[in-house]
């Protein structure tokens, strides 16, 4: 699947932020749990735990995994459940949207990057307006672009998301 | 041609020739192309009948008493008169009279000399039956009323006048006239009184045989009264105006009831009340509202289609700011374009609000808006950059407080449109704080932290 699951995972978060859920699934697997821990971490989502078909009681929500370990009889129903937070009668996570696509990847080196960052387009890329974040896959891992920066890696922009 | 010209003069010159009776006038014409007679020719001799010396207009204008004349004054006055009439006479000058008087004596001058006692329709103003109204006239006190319906009342025809029935002393001899009724001999006291009551009976009886009603007011009489009577203090006269006597200040009756709009808080800004209710809805004061930024910006003409045709109106949009982050818009509609743009003036104050502003100077952002097919992108520039934005927006973002923008209008630019966008897009401009609080994380403005904050 590559980046297209990327792609959906971004259209369905927004979709989903946008009815006001507050609680949604996307297909487990690296390239979306990377995302989802790296949204985990710039605050855009409140909970990422893989889970069955059926949505998790709340208990399990603090917890990553539920009772039932991944094997491989189950890990093709096992989802990423994800926790959509609201503030101030809006949705935290207001806008999604993909950059990569799978007709077209889209490469940042750090110079990119760090222009991208102070506001400034760099290449095809805008710069990043007030509130705004950019997700990187890089060789560390997916990382919002000012931990990119910090670790001085370029990658592959995934989304951005205000 | 300069050759042909005195021929031609000539030739025309005889044909023209002026009959005998005016060569005179036309010794100093040139050629004419017409056989009338010359303008100076005909032109009426208004001098000619002018005396020649100011003692010769005397003789005619102020000639010598005739004998006749005379005899006529003897007839009429006495000796002191005569002798006035004579030392007025050799006390006047009938020359300098004649000089400084201008009087005429052309064939044209009126028949009389004008002492303006009669009234000509053509020449003098329309005559006034009655004087103009009294202006310090008021409504009339109540024992001012009363006085006025007693003088009212007295007008009406009463019959005989009063004081004119006669008396007891009346029907006694002379002698006892001047006595008191009580030193009266009993039998003259007796047939007085007799003779007193017939003669009071016959008149009772000749009162009754008259009317019951005689000399009390008729239908009429009240009816004239209520129409017609003022009830002003201008003694019921009549003025040579129909139009009504404006109302005093203190009607009576009503005097205090009605509040004139004068708030002594306003300081005589606003007298005719436009800001009263305003003031109210916004908690300003007038002196403040006064000092806003009001600008109005370009008008449209809208048309209601109605059956009887385009009811055309003037639409206003117009723009409220305190230069320091409170902005409005109003919009208003009416046919009457002063209305219109009081009324938009009024609903720009009345809708301000709190901007955003980053360092007081700037937006937070880039922000971006759209209205109908008007989409307006604000965005966020350094200090000094300036407002390098439209002229409806410059004049929004000095209101606003704003000094450093730039603007993008990618597509329809529709002042009223793009001024609705600006204001929205300035209303919902982010908040950082509020998005930091969102994703749980603390922020901090690097501007405000490096140098101690005097980065601006």
């Amino acid at each position: 699947m590559g980046i297209l699951t990327i792609n959906h995972m971004c259209s369905h978060l927004q979709n989903a932020s946008r009815a006001r859920l507050g609680l949604t699934s996307v297909p487990n697997n690296k390239y979306n749990l990377n995302l989802a821990l790296a949204l985990h971490r710039a605050g855009f989502i409140a909970s990422v735990t893989r889970a069955g078909p059926t949505p998790p009681p709340p208990e399990i929500l603090t917890k990553f995994e539920d009772d039932e370990p991944v094997t491989t009889a189950n890990v093709a129903t096992r989802r990423l459940w994800l926790g959509l937070k609201y503030w101030d009668d809006k949705p935290v996570l207001r806008r999604l949207q993909a950059v990569s696509r799978p007709s077209r990847t889209v490469w940042a080196d750090l110079d990119q990057l760090g222009r991208v960052s102070r506001g400034f387009e760099a290449g095809h890329l805008k710069g990043l307006n007030l509130g705004e974040s950019m997700f990187v896959s890089t060789d560390r891992g997916v990382l919002e672009i000012r931990e990119a920066l910090a670790k001085k890696v370029g990658g592959v922009v995934l989304c951005r998301v205000s | 041609m300069s050759a042909a010209r005195p021929v031609a003069r000539s030739l025309l010159a005889r044909a023209t020739a002026p009959s005998p009776t005016l060569r005179i006038c036309s010794s100093t014409s040139t050629s004419q192309f017409h056989s009338s007679a010359h303008l100076s020719a005909r032109k009426r001799p208004t001098t000619a009948r002018q005396p020649k010396s100011d003692a010769a207009a005397a003789a005619i204008m102020f000639p010598e008493r005739s004998q006749k004349q005379l005899d006529q004054f003897a007839a009429r006055y006495n000796a002191e008169q005569l002798q006035a009439i004579q030392a007025g006479d050799q006390t006047i000058d009938t020359k300098e009279l004649a000089a400084t008087g201008r009087l005429r004596v052309d064939s044209f001058r009126m028949p009389y000399l004008d002492d303006f006692s009669d009234i000509q329709p053509i020449i003098d103003k329309r005559a006034r039956r009655a004087p103009p109204p009294d202006p310090t006239a008021r409504f009339m006190a109540m024992d001012e009323f009363m006085d006025d319906l007693v003088a009212w009342a007295d007008e009406l025809p009463k019959g005989p006048p009063t004081g004119t029935l006669k008396r007891l002393h009346d029907f006694v001899e002379d002698k006892y006239r001047k006595v008191h009724e009580r030193g009266w001999p009993k039998e003259v006291r007796e047939k007085a009184m007799d003779k007193y009551k017939a003669y009071r009976d016959q008149v009772v009886a000749r009162a009754h045989a008259a009317g019951a009603g005689e000399g009390g007011p008729t239908d009429a009489d009240v009816l004239t009264y209520l129409l017609e009577r003022s009830s002003m203090t201008d003694r019921n006269a009549p003025g040579n105006s129909e139009v009504a006597p404006g109302l005093p200040s203190q009607v009576p009756g009503v005097a205090g009831l009605y509040k004139r709009a004068i708030d002594p808080e306003d300081e005589g800004l606003d007298d005719e009340g436009i800001y009263q209710d305003l003031k109210k809805r916004t908690g300003m004061s007038v002196r403040e509202i006064l000092g806003l930024n009001v600008k109005l910006f370009k008008a449209r003409w809208v048309s209601n289609q109605t059956r009887l045709g385009k009811v055309r109106s003037t639409s206003l949009t117009c723009i409220a700011g305190n230069g320091n982050g409170w902005l409005g818009v109003g919009q208003a509609k009416s046919v009457e374009p002063m209305i219109a743009s009081r009324q938009a003036m009024l609903y720009a104050i009345q809708n301000m609000r709190p901007i955003r502003r980053y360092e007081n100077r700037t937006i937070y952002g880039n922000i971006e808006a759209k209205i109908s097919g008007t989409v307006v992108r604000l965005y966020a520039r350094p200090p000094g950059f300036g407002l390098r934005v439209p002229h409806h927006i410059f004049e929004i973002a000095r209101a606003a407080g704003i000094r450093d923008l730039a603007c993008k209008i990618p597509r329809s630019r529709s002042i009223m449109n793009s001024v609705k966008a600006t204001f929205e897009a300035l209303l919902n401009q982010p908040d950082p704080e509020q998005l930091a609080m969102g994703r749980g994380k603390k922020l901090v403005d690097a501007r405000k932290v490096y140098y101690g904050g005097n980065v601006y």
